[in-house]
């Protein structure tokens, strides 16, 4: 990238000539000597490294905590990156206070990094509808000392405290909050001047160098924890600068999603909600809050993971992927996208533009099932995603995807026809999962043994079932069955 | 030269007086009718601001000018010998200023993957690293051994051979005294005979109307603090060297030092201002800090040498894990009789798998033999983690103890409670935490949910010891503008012993915890304790609550002719001082101070021995959980947990109830999440890291209650004792048993991860499906 990146870190104007493949931790603690941000894994699971990125909106500027460890410096350019020491003032602000009162510090060195994130859910519409919210927000914190009681308290002790008198609406707009928690101290003056002075720096334009090996970065969450420091050497081709890849549309009953939508726009999105009504209880599942801000759609389905949680659920969706190399555009099934352990139907310089469903119709039933040890920051053990168009008790179709148990992202072709036009009853899905295990092949690794991925694939498949119909048949049935 | 005083001693409020001997310059100790003003509060901490604003200084961000970067290159050979090096690429290679062996002359044994072979320096950390790949290193590869039950076995490869093992000089491997007594990798047995000889105990149990006997196991659990071992070594001189610590003990970092590079103590300076936790494995200097410094002293520049999250993993500590063969029987009226317990576990290259303390420490048994031997396997050493060998232990003990109760048809606390008849502590906390979890409510019958989603409580005892430790010296200083600042050398490793120096000062000099400022974690100050065995507290505040207590007859010293009145009438109190029968003969604090000869004075306070001398106190808790366990997918959800405490008295209500959440937090990630795996083939760890070895999050939280117990023995001018390890303890079992209430089975082996609830449901229901 030539011309060097500018964006505004904390007060301050920053224009850098470093690699935009930096990792914006490093950029802090080395270059700019600001160690308030720690380090304690560097790969996005601990949140010690937890900063705000603020982007200009229409209303205002938008922020959204995020792991620094991940974040490449170059996806800076014209935005405002929040440190600790940027929201420290004369006084402690009410989260810090709050923290300290709850005796929610111990060793501290998490300690920033949950300020970040308590502040982000300040700022945040969603998270701050409610208390449960809080220790959503937290959920890319690790703290091994406090046992996270006080830092939970600590949490909802602010929102009473300036949330109060339901201050917080739902037409709260960006500049109202920013606005907002600067009277209430939260943050410091020097924010209201933010948008003006976004505005002032002109946007980039990258040119890919097709001549030098490049390496594509959407959110960057897959591509740091395997290459790390490494890729501050590569020549990486920004995605976010490409524009129109990040949209969600309908169009001829059909949804469109920019690739580089992220875990967390993707799930709040209204066209969105409307076709996958839980979409926001199955995200709550994925990585977590820091992490989902970052993490894409795209990166998802490229990164090829046979657990990816996006992916299994694009899968039961029917969705369709358009590829694009210079002025040639194709268009391949997801179903049929997967080749292979992290192999696929892709040239090297094709971009994934645009992930393409039909809007689901109106008597069909979506479903996603994630099962992990922890409940969030946890890659599954075995996921599912499941489509059914039923009349009544009788199945019309079904579309059917399994993760974890095999090398590829998996759709089970064989179990849906199977359940084509079968009844919803005990007998047909313990047969279905008969078929379903012909189809697998899980292997035991770290997050289960494959007996142990066989057996949750029938009871994924149980609780699809259950839950969609519940009507219709109950859990117990299948111990009667069994 | 000695008084008598009387103390008011007990349990909460049930008080008796009792009479005590103290040396004429110490303070009477604070009793149960003491009304204090902030000790026994919620005081938050003082060091509060730092630490949420970013400010706080941690190893890590310690910035030096010409400051170096040090990486080690590390064995990824899990057995193997070192036949040679050739650093000579890397020597040439960019910003690179320094590189050394660990071990100087080769050949070099390796034995487990990450172990420290060399260390390079460089102008930056990604040079260092670049560096490494350019270092040659032709291993003779040996056979390994991983696991622990492979490693018992006589035909087992030999982690360590007689030759090496008279090496001393490595502080974490076994010295010789060590491994007497070692056949192939299995070192002891530790024999632990009580109540006779261990025939005797075979036929107590042979004679008993009810035994139970299992075989449990744990598993190694590291320690993932938050911020990595490390330090950052700078020399002023050849002859003096300062160390920026991450650890519990910056004097035995220090001890360790002076003693490899043969230097006297004085000219060491271990420094920790802050710290991201230790949990028992950051004591000593480590191989990391020796060669910081060595790196240091070579390249003539300070050296920052901090571990990443892997190396955390591998090489710096861990919890053993553990295999317990345990023998308990009880009659019919539900009296326990006798108890065996065999028990192995690895440390990997290092030692102290013993997990027998609960097994002999809490139950009123007449007969007890326990047999524990450590293995060595190829695996990253051990290292003390917070109530050493008790959570394993209590893992096995308190389900066996559970299936007795419930093969005898007895209440499991009920059970518990006839066989601690002799602890009052112990017979008061059943009945708190009965109250409080609503035990009377339990369905006594397991697995009495139908359906698929199951609850149920179980509660488990713990037991941890009374630790303090003498010698510590605290200073106060009071200047003549009024200020005070206690200065200790001790480290704040997260329990908050900063503010409680601040509120133990303030208490005696009747001024506010925040008037107090404190200086910690610098070893050129008074001596002091090294956070371990939860004795810091315990430790350190008698003297300096002894040292406060003479600043104040000081300074009444100071006021009596100015006010005149005897320095016996006066008082302290809200920073001023005046005399008890007359309030309006007051000056403040300050005015006092100002009056002074000199500019300052300053006290120093010694920690003594206890006045009452206990024989090893134990320290009691138990704790009940409540789990909802999803039958068909095996996830067991950790849903209330309640948890009562022996705290002694409790200086700061806050940061003990922190320590008691955090500790029960650990203790729910022990018992679900954590578990170290080794590649059986390659003995790599295949989960260094925090994405696959998990430790509980947020929304892992259960609802906590803690009840802390306020016990008063008057045995130490301030009567704390230490938390910090006990509320780990139990957790773990009381979830087996409250799983095992939920589900009719047994979860014999941790983590209880869904898979090993699943076959634990399978193998109750005769091996279904
Ligand atoms: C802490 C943590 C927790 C996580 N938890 C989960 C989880 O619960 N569930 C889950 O499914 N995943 C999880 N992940 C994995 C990861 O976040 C997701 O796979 C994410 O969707 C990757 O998206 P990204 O934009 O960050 O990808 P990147 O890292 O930027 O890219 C991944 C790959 O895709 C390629 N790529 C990206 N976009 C395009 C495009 N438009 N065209 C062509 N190639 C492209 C890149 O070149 C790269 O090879 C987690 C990751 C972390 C660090
Ligand atoms: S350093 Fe752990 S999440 Fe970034
Ligand atoms: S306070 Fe120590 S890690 Fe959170």
């Amino acid at each position: 990238m030539i011309g060097g990146i500018r964006f505004l870190l904390n007060d301050s104007d920053v224009l850098t000539d470093v690699a935009p493949g930096t990792l914006a931790l490093d950029f802090l603690r080395r270059d700019k000597r600001l160690v308030g941000t720690k380090e304690g894994c560097k790969e996005g699971d601990c949140g010690a490294c937890v900063v705000l990125v603020g982007e200009l909106f229409a209303g205002g500027v938008e922020y959204h905590p995020v792991t620094s460890c991940l974040l490449p410096l170059g996806e800076l350019h014209g935005k405002h990156l929040v440190t600790i020491e940027g929201l420290n003032r004369h006084a402690l602000s009410p989260v810090q206070q709050a923290i300290v009162d709850t005796g929610g510090s111990q060793c501290g060195f998490c300690t920033p990094g949950i300020v970040m994130s308590l502040t982000g859910f300040l700022l945040d519409p969603e998270t701050r509808k409610d208390a449960r919210g809080c220790k959503n927000a937290l959920g890319g914190n690790l703290c091994r000392c406090t046992g996270y009681a006080s830092l939970i308290r600590a949490g909802r002790q602010v929102l009473q405290k300036i949330g109060g008198n339901n201050i917080f609406t739902n037409e709260f707009s960006e500049n109202a909050t920013v606005q907002m928690l600067i009277e209430q101290q939260v943050l410091p003056a020097y924010f209201q001047s933010i948008p003006a002075r976004l505005k002032n720096i002109p946007a980039k334009v990258q040119r890919r160098d097709r001549a030098t090996p490049y390496c594509l970065v959407a959110g960057g969450t897959d591509l740091y924890v395997q290459k790390g420091d490494a890729l501050a050497n590569l020549n990486v081709h920004l995605l976010s600068r490409q524009s129109g890849l990040k949209q969600i549309k309908l169009s001829e009953k059909r949804v469109h999603i920019g690739p580089l939508t992220t875990f967390e726009a993707f799930a709040r999105h209204p066209i969105i909600n409307q076709s996958i009504p839980d979409i926001q209880k199955y995200s709550h599942y994925n990585a977590s809050w820091q992490v989902r801000n970052r993490a894409t759609i795209g990166g998802n389905i490229i990164n090829a993971s046979p657990i990816g949680d996006m992916t299994a659920l694009l899968l039961a969706l029917e969705s369709d992927l358009v590829f694009r190399a210079g002025r040639k555009q194709r268009t391949v099934a997801l179903k049929s996208f997967f080749t292979g352990y992290k192999l696929f139907d892709k040239a090297a310089d094709e971009i994934l533009t645009d992930v393409i469903f039909p809007v689901p119709d109106a008597g069909s039933k979506i479903n996603f099932e994630k099962v992990s040890k922890r409940q969030t920051l946890d890659i599954a053990t075995v996921n599912s995603g499941i489509k059914i168009v039923a009349d009544g008790a009788l199945i019309r179709k079904v579309e059917l995807s399994m993760g974890g148990v095999a090398p590829i992202p998996l759709f089970l072709k064989k179990t849906c026809d199977f359940l084509r036009n079968k009844r919803v009853m005990p007998e047909y899905i313990l047969q279905a999962n008969d078929i379903a295990q012909s189809e697998i092949s899980p292997i035991s690794d770290v997050r289960g043994s494959s007996e142990y991925k066989r057996l949750l694939v029938r009871q994924l498949l149980i609780a699809h079932f259950t839950k969609l119909f519940p009507e219709l048949i109950q859990v117990r049935a299948f111990y009667e069955a069994h | 030269m000695s008084k008598q005083v009387n103390l008011s001693v007990g349990i909460q409020d049930n008080l008796r007086e009792i009479t005590v001997e103290i040396p004429d310059e110490a303070p009477r100790p604070w009793d149960g009718t003491d009304k204090l003003k902030y000790i026994g509060g919620r005081v938050s901490r003082v060091d509060g601001q730092e630490k949420t604003t970013g400010r706080a200084k941690f190893s890590s961000d310690i910035q030096l000018p010409g400051m170096l970067y040090a990486r080690f290159l590390r064995s990824p050979q899990p057995a193997a010998v070192v036949k040679s090096i050739d650093i000579s690429k890397a020597e040439s290679a960019p910003g690179v200023k320094a590189i050394l062996l660990v071990q100087e002359k080769l050949p070099m044994i390796v034995r487990f993957v990450g172990q420290e072979i060399l260390a390079v320096a460089a102008e930056t950390r990604q040079q260092a690293d670049d560096a490494l790949k350019l270092i040659e290193v032709v291993y003779r590869e040996r056979p390994f051994v991983t696991k622990t039950d492979e490693a018992r076995r006589a035909d087992s490869p030999v982690v360590f051979e007689q030759a090496v093992e008279e090496k001393k000089s490595e502080g974490d491997l076994p010295g010789a005294a060590a491994t007497a007594g070692q056949n192939g990798n299995v070192r002891g047995p530790q024999i632990r005979p009580k109540g006779g000889a261990p025939d005797k105990v075979d036929a107590a149990l042979a004679g008993s109307d009810a035994v139970v006997e299992a075989t449990y196991r744990t598993q190694v659990q590291t320690h993932s603090a938050m911020e990595t071992h490390g330090v950052v070594a700078q020399w002023q001189d050849l002859n003096h060297l300062t160390v920026w610590a991450s650890t519990q003990g910056t004097f035995t970092v220090r001890d360790e030092l002076a003693e490899v590079f043969e230097m006297p103590k004085s000219q060491i300076r271990v420094l920790t201002k802050h710290m991201g936790g230790g949990f028992g494995a950051k004591f000593g200097a480590g191989i990391y800090g020796v060669m910081a410094a060595k790196l240091a002293r070579q390249a003539n520049a300070p050296v920052r040498l901090m571990l990443d999250r892997k190396e955390e993993h591998l090489c710096v500590g861990n919890r053993p894990d553990s295999t317990q063969k345990l023998k308990v029987g009880a009659n019919s009226d539900g009296k326990l009789t006798a108890l065996k317990l065999l028990a192995y576990g690895t440390a990997g290259v290092g030692t102290g798998a013993g997990v027998s303390g609960p097994a002999r420490n809490i139950y009123e048994i007449e007969h007890i033999y326990s047999e524990e031997s450590d293995v060595f396997t190829n695996a990253g050493p051990g290292a003390a983690f917070r109530a050493p060998g008790h959570p394993q232990g209590a893992f096995a003990l308190e389900q066996a103890i559970d299936e007795l109760a419930y093969k005898l048809k007895i209440d499991p606390l009920a059970f518990r409670k006839t066989n601690t008849s002799k602890n009052e502590i112990r017979q008061v906390q059943y009945k708190l935490a009965a109250a409080k979890a609503n035990w009377a409510k339990r369905n006594s019958r397991p697995a009495a949910d139908s359906g698929p989603i199951k609850r149920g409580m179980g509660v488990a005892n713990s037991v941890w010891y009374y630790f303090y430790g003498t010698g510590f010296q605290a200073s106060i200083q009071v200047n003549s503008d009024g200020s005070v600042e206690p200065t200790n050398g001790v480290q704040d490793i997260g329990g908050g012993i900063t503010t409680i120096i601040a509120m133990v000062v303030a208490e005696e000099l009747g001024l506010k915890p925040t008037d107090i400022r404190v200086t910690i974690g610098d070893s050129d100050l008074g001596f002091g304790p090294a956070s371990g065995g939860s004795q810091t507290t315990a430790g350190i505040t008698p003297a300096v609550r002894d040292a406060a207590y003479r600043a104040r007859m000081r300074m009444f010293d100071i006021a009596a002719p100015l006010l005149g009145v005897s320095a016996e009438q006066l008082r302290a109190d809200e920073g001023r001082i005046f005399a008890k029968e007359d309030k309006n003969k007051s000056l403040t604090w300050k005015q006092v101070a100002s009056k002074m000869p000199g500019d300052k004075f300053t006290i120093v306070g010694e920690r003594f021995k206890d006045h009452i001398q206990t024989k090893p106190r134990t320290i009691a808790g138990v704790q009940v959980a409540e789990v909802e366990v999803d039958t068909e997918t095996g996830v067991v959800r950790v849903e209330r947990v309640v948890a009562v405490h022996d705290c002694g008295r409790p200086l700061d209500r806050l940061t003990l109830e922190s320590q008691i959440n955090g500790g029960i937090i650990q203790g729910i990630s022990y018992a679900l999440f954590e578990d170290r795996i080794l590649d059986r083939n390659t003995g790599i760890m295949v989960n260094a890291n925090l994405e696959q070895y998990k430790i509980a999050g947020s929304l892992d939280v259960p609802k906590i209650e803690s009840v802390i117990l306020d016990v008063n023995h008057g045995q130490s001018s301030t009567g704390a004792i230490g938390i910090g390890e006990p509320a780990t303890v139990p957790t773990a079992a009381a979830i087996a048993n409250a799983v095992f209430h939920a589900t009719g089975a047994r979860v014999r082996e941790l983590p209880m991860t869904p898979d090993r609830v699943l076959s634990a449901l399978e193998y109750k229901e005769g091996g279904t499906s």
